[in-house]
Parts: C-alpha cells; structure tokens; sequence
C-alpha cells in the first residue's frame, strides 16, 4: 500500500524531472553527449524499476527488515522533525549555543529524560561541543546573539 | 621485492609519532562509534570529515584516522551484539545469532575475547591480501581508458543489485537514485545547470557529507526514536573473561575460511561486510557437523561473522585504492574526502602517492594491532559505554550531526537539506530500499557520466567504444552474469516450491 503509494510519487517525480531535462541544452558543445542525455538515461530506468514495483507490489514485500511504524509514533516522529527543522533555521540566528541548548532540551525530553535531566544534558552538550568544535577542533560555529558578550 | 620495500616505507609512515597516535585515537572512537547503537562506521567516517579538515590533516594522516575508525567499528559492533543482542552496526547482525546466547549462558566474557581474536585475524588476513593484490590490480588498471572505467562502474552497481539478496529491483532503483543525486548542479563539461530548481545552495551539487549525514544519521535518529518502546538491559559481562587455547583452536579453521571469503567479499564492489558476515557464517553452519549448536551459542557462530566482517572492511580498500571505485559504504566515504583533498583515487595513486598508500596500509596492521590490545583488557570500559541512555545519546548525535554539515559551506542551508534527504531516507529505509545502494550510486555518479561522455567523445558518438575492448566485453559479461543471477534464483525458488506443493 504505502510502497505503492511511494512509487506511483517516484513515477510522477520521474516525469516531471524528465520534462526538466529535456530542456537541458548546452549553449556550446564540444562534444557528442550533451548535458541531458546520462541524466534522462537514468530517469528512464528509475521510472522502469518504479512502474515494475507499482504494477506488481508483492514482487519484492518478501520479508521486511523494518518493522511497521506504530501510528502513536507518528506525532513523536513530526515533533521530531519540528524540532531538528528548528535547530536549522536557529542555528545562525540565535547562535549554536543557544539553539543547541533548546534543541537537546527537547530531543531528551522527546526519548524519555527526565526534566532535570533534560536541562543538564541541554547545557552540558550546548556549551561543551561549541568549546570542543569551536576551540579545540577549530571548526568555526556562529555565536549568534551571544556575540555581544564575547568583547 | 619491491612491494616489501614500500610496505617498509608504509611504515615509515604510519609509524610517525602523530600518524601513530592517530590511528590510536581513530581505534578508541571507532570501537565506541561501532558499538554504540545508530552509529555506524558510515556517519562516524562522515562526521570526522570536517574535522580532519579543520585541523589541517595532511591526506595521509586523515586517510589513516578513517581507516582506523572503520577497522574499530567492526571491532565494536559485536559488543553490542553480544551483550545486548543488539547489533551496533550493520555487519554485526549475525554476530547477535550466537553471541547473545553465549552471554546468556554467562560466557559473556569468553564470547568478546574470541570475537575480537577472530576480528584480529580477519583483519590481518585481509591486510596480507591488500598487500599481494593492490599493487597487482593497480598495474593492470592502468591500462584501463575511459569506456573501461564506466563500463567498470556499470558492474559496481550491477554487483551492488544482483548480490544484495532478494530485493534486486528496490537495490537497483536506489542506486539509479543515487546517480540521478549525483546529477544535481552544474554539468562539468557544459556548465549547463541541472536539477537545482534556481536555489544558490544547489549550484555545486548536494555535498557528499550532507547526502552521507542524511541519510545514515537523521534517518536512524527517526528509527530509534520509533523504538523507544521497547527497553532492553545489557548482560554484565562476567566469568572467565579470555578464551583457552582449546577454544582458541576449535575454531581456527572457521577463522581462516572466513578471513578469505570476507576478504573476497569486500573486493567485490558493493557487497561488503553485511554480507560477507552472512555468507561466512551460512557457510560454516553447512560445514559443521550435525550435532552443531549454531544459533545456541556455537563459537564457530561466532567466529565467522566477526572475522568475515573485518576481513571485509580491509578488502574493500583494494577496489578504492586500485580502481577508484568503493568497495562499501565506508570506502566509498572515505573516497568522498580524497576527493576533497582533491587526491582521485585510481591505479595512478599507486604511482604518485605511494607514501599515501603505503602509509594506510602499514597503518591497517597498527591499527589491527592497536585493537586487539585494546579490546582485551580495555573491554569492560566499552561495555560501559552502552549504559549510557539514548535521551543523552541521540540529542548528542544530533547535534555533532549538524555541526558536521554546517562545517562544509556554512550555510544552513545545508542543515535543511540535510533533514530533507533524512526524511526521504527514512522512507526509504521503511520501504526497504537499502540506503547504501544510494550512497554508492551517489558517489560513483560524477565518475560514471565524465567517462562515458569521455569515452563517446573520443569515439566521436559512436556507442562501439563501449565494447570495443577485451576488457570491457569481459566486464559487459560480467554484467550480464551478475543481472542475470537474480532471475535464476527467482526461478529456482518457484521450481523449489511447485516441487515441494505436490508433498503437501
């Protein structure tokens, strides 16, 4: 159901990419092959395995190494995304150290810490892996609003 | 000898104080990154990426610091297996078969000091393997042109397809996902853009750290979230914690098999250590005699996998250092950050960089080494580390994570992107598309397209090119072999059962 579902989105993917390539034209060439040809090549196999897999579905359903996702999962899963989608349009703007501590506070509390918890691990991780990456590892991050304090 | 006389030099290399001390460091975060749940070699690999970058790693050294995570990430995925029976990376599932229940009969410790032995093993095979082939392979690619070289790729993915077991299709489809991936962005030879939609951020192309993050660590970040439910409490290891000869010696000969085939395993491109572990361990089962306890906690159950697996991790260096072309998801990884020191990986590295490749092969002996040593009386410190719970674990991933993508370009842009590519990896995964499959067409992608659009302008448009060579009308029947394979075993399977109904 779900992998028809999937497939019938990868065959109509396909063709609108498909229609994308088409107008993929070098203003000079050089050579044979243009730049739309290998891409095309692949949209057609792609959409062919994706038309196999909708018309027969039981095809490939043999054993599932995953188990069905349980549905009191599914807010879980979109807070979950919430918040990493909040991390990432936080990450310049407030700062790392900041958006981190938020975000740690919300995935722990999300996998079942404790509120106490939470708050230790959130400052612990948002204040010890900017020092780590930032100091010792020299992997530049943004202070965001902090950058006030640091002069 | 001149292979003698470079493996010396290799050394040279690999035993420098700081290439050293490096592979020192690449073991310990390599056994806690393998034994460690949602962790595996792929995202540990990718995520030190930036950081041998940031702190200005020669090739060498950053080169040496993934090998030795790799290495001890098969070296850590049984401990989880073992103890938990919860397999810490991919390749260590079939550890779970017989380690858990040895640990169960409280030979916890025996359990871990044999599978590290047998991972000692594995791995020192394969390296010896490395040595007498790698060099052999790569005189003989040399002579390899264009259309060889796409022709070789089109058996990579071939191989990946026909040999990942029994969803041939859904591989396939995968990895023809991953080479449309590699599409996105600006066409090399025209500067036509492709696929980026008008976005700035897909200019040059989706970077290889922020598909690899996507998919292997946002993905399993969902996946373990899913399975918060269900708790499950690590046997104390306990008991007599090393093996006796006797023990030692009843599986031996598993040992050496296993080494062998896993070392074959891992040359192959794409079939690396999931199922070389597999296969060494189907293998011994038919071996043993009848009265065999596989499945109740056989040692040779044991054995097979974790040497096949490290056997497996070593090999698949060959492919990528001789052919440039990955023999695993790891390798294939550890290509994406050659590339990125704009070293291209391929019979002439042999040639212009032998400090390179001789220093990381030198350095899969040391690090072999270094973890056998480790792994023995250090054990009871790892096997703390799986008591850390998750709710401080994955908000740590999660974040290293991003930190890890944003260091490429510093944009967040990529952070987006990131959770994307997550997100359909997740699908993905649910719907039992292997995530590898992508991962390796991804990569092989730009290298696939600039040789064949090579090869058909050297030929002027002429597809002849493509089978004009011994080499590649070898390699096209190689391709049909390997396409073929599945439909065989699909056709065998259905003759099985219509033999077996008439019984019923």
């Amino acid at each position: 159901m779900y992998q028809r579902l999937f497939t019938g989105f990868l065959l109509v993917v396909c063709a609108v990419l498909g229609w994308m390539a088409w107008g993929l034209e070098a203003p000079f060439s050089y050579e044979p092959v243009g730049p739309r040809a290998y891409p095309l090549l692949l949209l057609g196999l792609i959409a062919a395995g994706a038309l196999l897999l909708f018309v027969k579905p039981a095809l490939e359903g043999g054993d599932s190494a995953e188990p069905p996702l349980p549905p009191i999962m599914i807010p879980k899963l979109l807070l979950c995304l919430a918040l990493l989608l909040a991390l990432a349009a936080l990450f310049e703007r407030l700062g790392f150290v900041l958006s981190s501590i938020a975000f740690a506070y919300g995935m722990c509390r999300l996998f079942g810490g404790r509120n106490l918890q939470a708050v230790v691990v959130a400052l612990v991780l948002g204040i010890g892996l900017y020092f780590l990456f930032d100091r010792i590892l020299d992997v530049p991050l943004p202070l965001g609003v902090l950058a006030a304090l640091e002069n | 000898m001149d292979t003698l006389q470079y493996l010396g030099q290799g050394f040279g290399v690999a035993l420098s104080p700081n290439n050293l001390l490096t592979a020192l460091a690449g073991t310990t975060i390599g056994t806690i990154v393998g034994l460690l749940p949602g962790l595996g070699p792929i995202n540990g690999v990718a995520l030190l990426i930036p950081v041998a970058f940031a702190l200005g790693l020669p090739p060498e050294t950053a080169l040496i610091l993934l090998a030795a995570v790799y290495l001890g990430c098969e070296y850590g995925g049984r401990i989880s297996s073992i103890l938990l029976n919860i397999p810490g990376e991919a390749s260590a599932v079939m550890t779970t078969l017989d380690g858990y229940p040895l640990a169960r009969q409280g030979k916890a410790g025996i359990a871990l000091s044999i599978s590290a032995w047998s991972s000692f093993i594995g791995g020192f095979i394969a390296t010896v393997g490395v040595v007498i082939f790698a060099p052999l392979l790569a005189t003989w690619a040399v002579s390899f042109g264009p259309a060889e070289y796409f022709m070789l790729m089109v058996f990579a993915t071939a191989c990946l397809a026909g040999m990942a077991g029994d969803k041939p299709v859904k591989t396939a489809v995968a990895v023809l996902i991953g080479l449309m991936l590699s599409c996105v962005g600006i066409d090399a030879n025209s500067g036509v853009y492709r696929f980026t939609f008008g976005s700035l951020g897909l200019s040059d192309g989706i970077q290889f750290v922020v598909l690899v993050l996507g998919l292997f660590s946002i993905s399993e970040i969902l996946t373990l979230l899913e399975r918060t439910h269900h708790g499950q409490k690590a046997i104390k290891a306990s008991g007599r914690m090393l093996f006796n000869m006797k023990e030692g010696a009843s599986v031996f000969a598993t040992n050496l098999r296993s080494g062998v085939l896993g070392f074959t395993f891992g040359i192959l491109p794409g079939a690396g250590a999931t199922l070389a572990s597999a296969m060494a361990y189907m293998t011994e089962k038919r071996l043993a005699s009848k009265d065999n306890r596989f499945g109740n906690g056989d040692l040779r159950g044991l054995a097979a996998p974790e040497t096949a697996n490290s056997a497996s991790a070593c090999g698949s260096m060959v492919p990528m250092l001789t052919l440039g072309v990955p023999g695993s998801g790891t390798t294939a990884v550890m290509m994406g950050a050659l590339t990125l020191y704009n070293i291209t990986p391929g019979p002439l590295l042999f040639q212009n960089q032998p400090d390179l490749v001789w220093g990381l092969i030198a350095s899969l002996f040391i690090a072999n080494v270094i973890l056998i040593v480790m792994n023995v009386p250090m054990i009871k410190v790892f096997t703390r580390v799986l008591e850390v719970p998750n709710w401080t674990l994955v908000p740590a991933i999660a974040i290293i994570t991003s930190i890890g993508v944003y260091a490429v370009h510093a944009t967040t842009f990529d952070l987006f992107l990131m959770i994307g590519i997550g997100v359909f990896g997740y699908i993905l995964r649910k719907l039992d598309f292997p995530l590898s499959g992508v991962l390796l067409g991804f990569i092989l992608g730009g290298l696939m397209e600039s040789n064949l659009r090579r090869a058909l302008s050297i030929s002027n448009g002429d597809l002849g090119v493509l089978w004009a060579s011994p080499i590649s009308m070898t390699l096209w029947a190689l391709v049909a072999f390997i396409v073929a394979l599945p439909f065989w075993r699909a056709w065998r399977a259905r003759k099985r059962t219509a033999t077996m109904l008439p019984d019923a």
